[in-house]
């Protein structure tokens, strides 16, 4: 802990560095023990099980284990989108030796920081080069490689790399590489094993196919998922709050089909793999849009409409199919409350009537209440709803949710992001874990998928400076010598 | 290459080898790519996965959809319910509205909600009570024939009837076992989860929704992001596993928890926590990082005559997006903001939040007086990007989802037609396209299937454990 100091605080940026990892550390309460833990295994008399699995899963055990897709080299090339990235950082987190391609003057993604403000961005250590924090964290295993493929020498640099890949991912806007001649109509002559796959926002073909403006710029989330009804579907409806001040259509606040899109390149990807491994194939195509996938997952809604042409509304904290499952406004936040089955709907009201005996009279002596599908019924939510954010307002989070557990029901309030690194579970898996980078240490999430007995996934190195790899990466893939890459350095091609 | 340089082969030569060859490398890009995805023909192709065999012990979203991936792909996957009640999904329907009904059905009061679309298609559908030791020895007679299994319960559930991955790998070293739900070893291990508590729980709901000054509330995703997308995961993860066990010969287990999900796409969020100690707040249907990128409100909806509420009051919001110096600039002079031009002519500037506040209010008193085409239009007419915010009716009506085969009817002969959005839409392969067979089965449909065809059971024994409610 560093000595107490006094600071005068006149601007925004007298707060910088007062805040960071050494001063401030984190966690402020330390992780839970395994002996706190280890009760709570010996209650449900799961000791013995629960003690295997920390054995084979914990994350502390990843790096002694196999890296799945080691020794495969991935080739990504593309801007300002996190689809691709996301997709070739699933690739790194594997084991696979990625490739990032920039342009020499670097992703425009990296100059980007919250509202503008210079001051967040990260530095690094050693060169003193800065770069967004969106970019450093969702570059995982990635290496940094310039190239300026609209220049002759760069195109055939970039074909004798892709000679040599299992997979090219290509985050560029539709018939770009084409039409520079190092698309995958040309690369697959040389290369006709290679896995291609096209991540972008509505699709390299279609009338709707992606954008750019007379002036060049991309189309970038969310775009995709307005595209799908997502954004139409999400947020609190007129009835609730006025249009214009929050009863309004609303954006995620992650560039969401973005990272589907990602995900699941890298499933189509690995079953292409798998195809041309196991079964005898070859390379192909893959084209993955983010308005499609999020679509994909948009639970029935378009189905809905096929059926009895129903448009979905939007129902902000509240879900049409399930009651009680939502959260409402309490006393300090929002806490949000499950329980559909007749199990858990009744015990949500016994624990509610305990303090507001109208709720049980209310609800459970209502005849219309009793059937758990009546319950979904538009007008049962409302009333439903009504009488539980009645008893919330005056409610706290942490009360509520210590009522409820009592009655084992899966409630929980809304976090914000402290109180998300605090949460204990979290501290203990570690979810979220400090991790040094060549930008010092940072606060990051782990990888959902390094849980695993044989070949967890795992972040090495996130975010690098613009070419950090050049030289190494040219030698190893392609045999230009340091004096080569120096001269085509000279002539901005690299 | 010990070629002989004498001999030149067409072969060696660049450039196309055939007549058709050459046809399609002189095609436009757009009518090469259209062909080689070739809509319509996925079943003629291929399927990728062909020959996995994967076991869905599931409900829900999150966990059966993980196998629907894989299924898609040409796996043969076999769900597991129980006898009688199936999967509470089944039972899920939007305002409990719509139910769909097998055309020859046997037991007529139980449809199927709207709520099981998407999580299971092409599965088999299988029935059995985990609770009696007789059936647990015909679950292992599957595990050794299948290469793995999803599974949902709470931690220590199948342990307790040795099912579990300790014993499952003895029976079959090569077997890929998931446990997917909410938390995982812990200290909330046996905390139950949804894909809200997800959402609630790991900071997605924290900066999602209109800011607090603007009157708005935290704001839940429309669809069931955190199970659907954990899923997509979790099937990223089996197909690693899947690619291991290739040069390994081994199986494993996978333990995927979905509530830390959202906190690995939160992008900057964690981070600028732990470096700068800011909590990240909601902003809207604005970008923190980007301006101008944002939703804006027109004045007039498109369809005031529409009898539909979404069409007639909700036609009437354009993402518009002019971030790039120009680009602003333009916006700036189609819609008489001159004067925020020259304020914020840096983009470090207009990305501020009060700036953005005023470049925002100022654009919608713009587009008070217009529709929500017409500012798309006349955006779109100076070469910016502006696109209307569509619904379901305009998603099932677009042009660009019906040309890419993406939402399309299919004629199921239990369940008649039904409309699909899923599943083609999750990526287009080029040589071995994923493929939708049937959306969803009765419960237990394939039990002769799976009992009496692959295990060899007598059918009068699978009578009687119906009889018995044993499946």
């Amino acid at each position: 802990m560093p000595e107490k100091r006094d600071i005068e605080i006149n601007s925004r940026a007298d707060t910088i560095g007062l805040m960071d990892m050494d001063v401030r550390p984190y966690p402020v309460t330390p992780p839970p023990s395994y002996d706190q833990v280890k009760p709570v295994y010996e209650r449900r008399k799961a000791l013995e099980f629960c003690d295997w699995a920390e054995d084979n899963l914990r994350f502390e055990k990843r790096y002694a284990k196999d890296e799945t897709l080691a020794g495969l080299r991935v080739l990504d090339i593309g801007l300002w989108r996190l689809g691709h990235k996301f997709c070739a950082s699933l690739f790194g987190e594997s084991g696979a030796e990625v490739v990032s391609i920039e342009p020499p003057s670097g992703d425009p993604l990296r100059k980007l920081t919250p509202f503008g403000r210079e001051e967040y961005m990260l530095e690094n250590k050693f060169t003193g080069e800065k770069c967004g924090m969106e970019f450093v964290n969702e570059t995982v295993n990635t290496h940094c490689v310039t190239l300026d493929v609209e220049t002759e020498e760069g195109r055939e640099i970039y074909k004798r790399m892709a000679n040599n890949v299992d997979v090219l991912i290509d985050g560029m806007p539709p018939g770009y590489m084409d039409g520079l001649g190092i698309g995958y109509r040309q690369l697959k002559e040389v290369n006709p094993r290679m896995i291609y796959i096209w991540i972008g926002m509505l699709g390299q073909w279609g009338p709707w196919k992606d954008k750019q403006s007379k002036f060049g710029q991309w189309e970038l989330e969310p775009f995709a998922s307005c595209a799908n009804s997502w954004v139409h579907n999400t947020g609190l409806a007129q009835d609730l709050l006025p249009r214009g001040k929050g009863g309004d259509p609303t954006r995620s606040g992650i560039w969401l089909a973005d990272y589907v899109a990602g995900g699941q390149g890298y499933v189509n990807a690995l079953a292409a793999m798998y195809w041309r491994e196991e079964l005898g194939g070859t390379g192909q195509m893959i084209e993955v849009t983010g308005a499609e996938t999020l679509m994909d997952i948009l639970d029935f809604d378009i189905t809905w409409y096929g059926f009895n042409g129903s448009i979905k509304g939007r129902s902000g904290g509240w879900d049409p199919n399930l009651n009680q499952y939502a959260w409402n406004p309490c006393k300090d936040g929002y806490m949000m409350i499950g329980g559909q089955t007749d199990k858990l709907w009744y015990n949500i009201g016994f624990c509610l009537e305990r303090e507001f005996t109208q709720f049980g009279r209310l609800i459970h002596e209502d005849p219309f209440l009793k059937e758990m599908g009546a319950r979904n019924a538009l007008h049962a939510l409302i009333k439903t709803y009504s009488l539980t954010a009645r008893w919330l307002r005056d409610t706290n989070r942490v009360e509520a949710e210590t009522k409820l557990l009592e009655y084992q029901l899966a409630a929980g309030p809304i976090l914000y992001i402290d109180e998300v690194c605090e949460f204990p579970h979290f501290k203990y898996r570690p979810w979220v874990y400090v991790h040094e980078t060549d930008y010092g240490p940072l606060l990051i999430a782990s990888s959902p998928s390094s849980y695993q007995v044989r070949a967890p996934f795992r972040c090495k190195w996130m975010g690098r400076d613009v070419g950090a790899d050049n030289y190494e990466i040219y030698l190893k893939w392609t045999g230009l010598t340091q004096t080569k890459v120096n001269e085509l350095k000279q002539k901005g091609v690299i | 290459m010990a070629k002989d340089p004498r001999v030149t082969n067409i072969e060696d030569l660049p450039g196309p080898k055939s007549k058709g060859e050459m046809e399609e490398w002189k095609m436009p890009y757009e009518e090469y790519c259209k062909k080689i995805f070739d809509v319509g023909n996925e079943h003629a192709k291929p399927r990728p996965l062909q020959g996995i065999k994967w076991l869905s012990c599931t409900m829900y979203i999150f966990t059966p959809h993980s196998v629907a991936n894989l299924a898609e792909l040409g796996a043969e996957c076999v769900k597991i319910e129980m006898p009688r009640m199936g999967d509470a999904m089944r039972h899920t329907s939007p305002f409990n509205e719509c139910y769909l009904y097998p055309l020859h059905d046997t037991r007529p009061m139980t449809g199927t909600g709207l709520g099981f679309t998407n999580a299971n298609p092409n599965k088999y559908f299988l029935t059995m009570d985990y609770h009696i030791p007789e059936m647990v020895e015909i679950f292992y007679g599957l595990v050794k024939k299948f290469d793995g299994l999803t599974e949902l319960y709470r931690p220590g559930t199948l342990d307790k009837w040795k099912m579990s991955y300790r014993y499952l790998s003895e029976i079959n070293p090569r077997f890929i076992y998931v446990w997917g739900g909410g938390f995982g070893y812990g200290p909330k291990i046996f905390g139950g989860s949804y894909d809200i508590l997800g959402q609630a729980h790991a900071g997605l709901a924290s900066i999602t929704g209109m800011h607090e000054y603007m009157g708005g509330h935290a704001t839940k995703q429309t669809n069931w992001v955190i199970d659907w997308q954990s899923s997509n995961l979790i099937t990223a993860s089996i197909m690693a596993a899947i690619h291991h066990r290739r040069k390994t010969n081994l199986g494993t287990m996978i333990e995927f928890s979905q509530v830390q999900v959202p906190t690995r796409m939160l992008g900057h969020t964690t981070t600028m926590y732990g470096k700068f100690g800011i909590v990240r707040q909601r902003w809207g249907n604005w970008d923190t990082q980007l301006a101008v990128h944002g939703i804006i409100l027109c004045g007039k909806s498109d369809f005031p005559d529409a009898e539909n509420p979404q069409d007639k009051f909700c036609a009437r919001y354009v993402m518009v997006s002019a971030f790039q110096d120009a680009d602003f600039k333009e916006l700036c002079a189609i819609t008489g903001m001159n004067e925020l031009y020259e304020k914020y002519k840096a983009h470090k500037n207009r990305v501020e939040g009060e700036a953005q506040v005023e470049i925002y209010t100022a654009l919608e008193r713009w587009a008070a007086d217009k529709t929500r085409s017409q500012v798309a239009k006349i955006l779109q007419d100076a070469g910016l990007l502006a696109e209307p915010v569509r619904n379901d009716r305009e998603v099932y009506e677009s042009p660009h989802y019906r040309e890419r085969g993406t939402v399309r009817w299919l004629d199921d002969p239990l369940f008649g037609d039904m409309l699909l959005h899923a599943g083609y839409s999750s990526g287009m392969m080029e040589k071995t396209p994923r493929r939708i067979n049937w959306h969803w089965r009765p419960v237990g449909a394939d039990n002769k299937k799976i009992y009496n065809e692959m295990l060899g059971i007598p059918l009068s024994k699978i009578q009687e454990w119906y009889d018995k409610a044993y499946i």
